[in-house]
């Protein structure tokens, strides 16, 4: 992919990261905080992350599998982003060296 | 993250943006910038295992700046890019600003919005949860809100570019995990997410048709299909959170 493209595929995506940000400040009076729309923006942050593990586990098989557990095991007990990323790439990474040929 | 609106300052108090209060939200939140330096450098050694230029990782984390958002594209980064499945799961996976900001417009509504739009550039799930909590304390004040905003930035922009830049060779296992890391990121929100047995069958319904999507159809569209189910599952039972 040439880096114009690239470039235009960040801009892109920085454009709905904006928009999304600006946007609800902006339509604030449109939107009903018991309204359906409101409780499926609730819903659907986990349900989305569970759907995008769960492929990239598939895709990746065992050490997708152990780092994503090791990951989700570490944040849950200490509550730290930094130690769930340092397990869950350490435990990938020892999956992938004992586990990949 | 679980999101309540509500309005808990008076409903006299008129919103500023003061200089004291942008201090005061730079001083609160300057351990953001270890925190979010941490995940950026996570980004920044994924975007160089991918084989992404130093300036359009570094222009990923300035112009998108969300983390969920960056590593979900991350995990759809293909030789060609799948745009729309990415530009369609930016916006799933960043929906919730939409709440955010509705919040933000009851605390400053009444400012200019030539002052709000560009405040808004930098807002993030922590600095408005800090917001939210200082309006009780002191009344709402919009430099709070960049200031709380600034050192998050920082950490998390400047940890992308430290990130790409670390010497670290990436080959053998070290590579597989690199390219795991998208997965790794995001796995660590999940207990955030979670809200008990409401969430087991949403999250297995999920987890399931992602995977089958990723088998039968395309990696790139799993996670949104698979997260339309659940979500239409949690709805159609009436949950909420």
């Amino acid at each position: 992919m040439s880096d114009w493209r690239i470039l235009a595929a960040i801009a892109a995506l920085g454009f709905v990261s904006y928009a999304l940000r600006a946007g609800g400040f902006l339509a604030a009076g449109l939107m009903r905080e018991d309204g359906v729309v409101a409780r499926f923006f609730r819903l659907a942050p986990g349900n989305l992350f569970v759907a995008f593990v769960a492929a990239a586990c598939f895709e990746s098989s065992w050490p997708g599998v152990i780092g994503c557990i090791a990951a989700v095991v570490v944040m849950w007990l200490t509550h730290k982003e930094w130690a769930a990323f340092t397990a869950g790439f350490s435990a990938a990474a020892l999956a992938a060296a004992i586990l990949v040929r | 993250m679980p999101m309540t609106i509500m309005l808990d300052v008076a409903a006299d108090s008129k919103p500023r943006f003061t200089r004291a209060a942008f201090w005061r939200g730079v001083l609160e939140a300057l351990p953001f910038i270890l925190s979010n330096g941490m995940a950026g450098m996570v980004m920044g050694v994924a975007y160089r295992s991918i084989g992404l230029g130093f300036i359009p990782s570094a222009l990923f984390s300035v112009v998108v700046y969300s983390g969920t958002a960056q590593a979900v594209t991350l995990g759809m980064w293909a030789p060609v890019p799948p745009v729309i499945p990415m530009i369609l799961a930016c916006i799933a996976t960043n929906a919730r600003y939409l709440l955010i900001g509705a919040h933000l417009h009851q605390l400053f509504g009444k400012l200019r919005k030539r002052i709000m739009l560009p405040v808004l550039f930098l807002l993030a799930d922590a600095s408005w949860l800090m917001t939210t909590a200082d309006a009780k304390r002191n009344g709402p004040d919009a430099g709070y809100l960049l200031g709380a905003s600034v050192p998050m930035a920082i950490g998390w922009m400047g940890g992308t570019a430290l990130g790409y830049g670390m010497p670290v060779s990436m080959d053998g296992p070290l590579a597989v995990a690199a390219a795991l890391l998208p997965a790794v990121f995001v796995a660590t929100l999940l207990p955030i997410q979670w809200h008990g047995r409401q969430s087991i069958l949403p999250w297995g319904l999920s987890a399931t048709v992602a995977v089958l999507v990723s088998w039968l159809v395309a990696p790139s569209w799993a996670m949104l299909v698979g997260g339309a189910i659940g979500t239409a599952a949690s709805m159609a039972r009436g949950d909420d959170v």
